[in-house]
């Protein structure tokens, strides 16, 4: 089973290759058609024109593909979701435990979450753009874990609590996917007035997407910290310790905070709270790679 | 994480002037502090001290108490950091979160925090119960989410069909006598801001729950007990720990299964608890918690004067270990003679050629003196006479170190941490958002324009475009099932 497992692994990676590939294509192509075919296209006066004019150029969604290129793109991610948990279930059966307790398994456990995270974004908002950034995300975290040691260990004494283990673990990975869709449009955003793609949304819906990943990832953020200060409490003695990897994640937790702050401040808006946004995903990554030279309590992760 | 920027009413200035310098310095100091960029600012702050403790290492309190020991440890990090580790030291890298720089933006975010939370809180409870109802030409011709429809229906059916819809979208709807033409207010999650207030107080909460756990209660880090031991708790606790039994257990390959101690726990010489503590199940009782959190050897001795009266018998825990980790040992002092003995014994898996398995060595050393007056290896079973005492190194065991503490600030963090997360979730879960509704008469028909002025909301534009359709349909909208 765990062979099986370790295969869907290798699988989903080659199919979020292959749908990365067939985003990069479909918005090279749609980006010259559009350029080409509609280089003037005028904005429809907001309200003016009753419930079917509503959506001005900015804010209409990447759709009307028919079953072109990214239409094959994002059923190959969802493809690669769904295996992609398959993996993590049949690994589940093996261990006896959520698939968290070490870095492959975080790991693949992260990508999945991008995987997943994107897949909404992408279902909700329709923004193909995002692929470009999410997906090479989602391809380093597998491709980082297929080098990793897969096989299944017992847990330590430390980690033997599967109920917070699952809890804490979890909304830390499910944080993390929101963090890089975020990340994601904010690179955009800053990127947008450079880049005269007809593809991408407005800086306004980009801005406003970030904010919706942060509101996914700051509540799942929250809650990570508040049952990890509950999992130390009762393993270790004590509700915080300062140790590197639980400090990191209240950096991030903090960056995201300011980010949130920043929105309401007129001058921080816009590209300020775009790096904050950046910045936040940089401490997450960070935070998830510590382990190679942090040490402490959570060195085992 | 406001929804709406809004002015505050009352000059402040003005009213400084009025109360005189003291007052007008005080209102100064406040409106410093609520202001939204000093919060940034300061949460920007505290990240950055906040990495540079995650950069550098830590040393503990109690290292960093004790000025011989630090300035040891300090030179150690020579060989990491060479001529910046003065200066890391100075600044209080290795320190951070004890560090003078950390408590001040602490507490300058905490004051920052309560003079935002007051600030708004008039703002947010007027915004909630006294709304603005009235809008102008403006906010429809420029409102980001706007409509303006020709409605088939006489201005008063126009409106109350307006109200149904809204009221069916779960807005409070109210109205606005103000023309020209009927108005109609809408709202939905007005009270969704005051999460803002319980995030904020959350955070203010917490940070009064870790100064109650770091000025109250107790902690000890290394309460160790030999297996067939007890040792009193102390902190006015009335309590005492015996030790029964302590086992640790691996897997194949090597790598910890289990460690767990079975603990006796008594009050007042009463029972209160009996208990296998595991690394995930602490024992707890009356406010005390007991957590398993290391092991080690401990030696069984027994020490008998000249005249034949026990001063010492029980296991002695080995807790502390020598610099190149070969060799454990502890110590004790006894009253009568006044001496100093350490019981020295290899590490565990160590092969030591003077100290032979089944062996320890003690050395005794009389009142103050750095030298000692005898050291002897014992062999286990094998009393010896060492200075006019007769040592006998019963047997080896093993030793439980315990965490045992009292924390009474526990219960604010996780007060503090449910309001944090009820909080989040009202401020970005429930978005607040407002409508205003205008219907004139045009002939027999109506026109009815709508605005909503609030920042784009990808998630709620899809619900505008549902009223603004369905209040253009020439039926009446459907009753909810």
């Amino acid at each position: 089973m765990l062979d099986i497992s370790n295969l869907l692994h290798n699988a989903a990676l080659l199919m979020t290759v292959l749908a990365l590939i067939g985003n990069v294509i479909a918005v090279a192509t749609r980006a010259r058609l559009r350029s080409v075919q509609t280089p003037s296209r005028q904005r429809v006066a907001v309200g003016a024109g009753g419930a079917d004019a509503v959506l001005d150029d900015a804010m209409e969604p990447d759709v009307d593909e028919g079953r072109g290129l990214g239409w094959y793109s994002d059923r190959l991610i969802e493809l690669s979701f769904v295996t992609l948990t398959i993996s993590l279930v049949l690994r589940s059966l093996v261990t006896g435990h959520a698939p968290f307790a070490n870095q492959f398994e975080f790991s693949t456990a992260f990508a999945w979450a991008v995987l997943g995270c994107f897949a909404y974004f992408e279902w909700r908002y329709k923004i193909r753009g995002l692929a470009l950034l999410v997906l090479p995300i989602a391809v380093a975290l597998l491709f980082y874990a297929s080098n990793l040691d897969k096989d299944v260990s017992p847990l330590i004494p430390a980690l033997q609590n599967s109920l917070l283990l699952t809890l804490h673990v979890f909304t830390a990975v499910i944080g993390n996917g929101a963090a890089a869709v975020s990340f994601a449009a904010a690179v955009l955003f800053l990127a947008r007035p450079h880049i005269h793609w007809k593809v991408l949304p407005s800086e306004e819906v980009l801005e406003e997407i970030g904010y919706r990943a942060v509101v996914l990832a700051f509540p799942m953020l929250t809650l990570m910290i508040v049952l990890g200060a509950l999992w130390a409490d009762t393993a270790w003695g004590r509700y915080w310790s300062w140790d590197p990897k639980e400090t990191a994640a209240l950096v991030t937790w903090l960056i995201y905070g300011a980010y949130l702050h920043a929105r309401v401040i007129a001058g921080w808006r816009g590209n300020r709270a775009a790096w904050l946004l950046i910045l936040g995903f940089v401490a997450v990554v960070f935070t998830f790679l510590g382990n190679h030279w942090f040490g402490g309590l959570h060195s085992y992760a | 994480m406001t929804i709406t920027e809004t002015k505050s009413p009352t000059p402040p200035t003005r009213r400084a002037r009025r109360n005189g310098p003291v007052v007008a310095a005080a209102l100064g100091v406040y409106r410093f502090f609520h202001m939204k960029k000093v919060g940034l600012l300061l949460i920007l702050a505290l990240s950055i001290l906040a990495l540079i403790g995650v950069l550098f290492p830590q040393v503990s309190p109690a290292l960093r108490a004790d000025p011989e020991a630090y300035q040891s440890w300090v030179l150690d990090q020579r060989v990491r950091y060479g001529g910046w580790t003065a200066v890391l030291s100075f600044i209080r890298a290795f320190s951070m979160f004890s560090s003078p720089a950390f408590t001040i933006v602490v507490t300058l975010l905490a004051i920052s925090i309560i003079a935002c939370t007051v600030h708004r809180l008039p703002l947010l409870w007027r915004q909630a119960v006294h709304p603005r109802l009235h809008a102008s030409e403006r906010l429809f011709d420029r409102s980001r989410l706007r409509a303006t429809l020709e409605v088939p229906l006489p201005p008063e059916e126009a409106t109350q069909r307006a109200r149904q819809l809204l009221s069916r979208m779960r807005f409070r709807v109210l109205d606005d006598p103000r023309g020209p033409g009927a108005n109609l207010f809408a709202d939905r999650n007005r009270f969704a801001p005051f999460g803002t207030v319980a995030a904020h107080l959350a955070f203010v909460l917490i940070l009064l729950g870790v100064l109650v756990s770091g000025s109250s209660g107790f902690r000890e880090g290394q309460f160790t007990v030999a297996v067939g031991s007890d040792r009193d708790i102390g902190h006015g606790t009335g309590m005492n720990v015996e030790v029964l039994s302590f086992a640790d257990t691996y897997q194949a390959d090597g790598r910890p299964k289990d460690y767990v101690s079975e603990v006796i726990l008594r009050q007042d010489g009463q029972q209160v608890a009996r208990q296998e503590v595991r690394v995930n199940e602490p024992l707890r009782h009356d406010g005390v918690k007991i957590n398993q959190a290391f092991f080690g050897v401990a030696a069984d001795m027994r020490i008998e004067s000249a005249d034949g009266d026990v001063l010492f018998d029980r296991g002695l825990p080995l807790e502390w270990t020598s610099e190149d980790e070969r060799l454990s040992y502890s110590s004790f002092r006894l009253d009568q003679p006044d001496v100093l003995i350490y019981v020295v014994a290899p590490s565990s898996g160590q092969v030591v050629d003077s100290i032979a398995p089944g062996q320890v060595r003690v050395e005794v050393y009389p009142g103050e003196e750095d030298v000692p007056a005898a050291t002897e290896v014992l062999t286990q079973g094998q009393p010896m006479e060492i200075e006019g005492l007769t040592f006998t190194f019963e047997r080896e065991q093993k030793f439980t170190g315990l965490m045992v503490s009292r924390d009474p600030g526990a219960p604010w963090v996780w007060v503090g941490s449910i309001l944090l997360l009820v909080g989040t979730y009202l401020t970005m879960g429930l978005r607040y958002h407002r409508v205003w509704v205008r219907v004139t008469p045009h002939g027999d028909t109506s026109i009815v324009r709508i605005g909503c002025p609030d920042r784009i909301d990808l998630a709620f534009e899809p619900r505008f475009r549902q009223l603004e359709k369905e209040l253009a349909q020439p039926r009446p909208p459907e009753t909810e099932g």
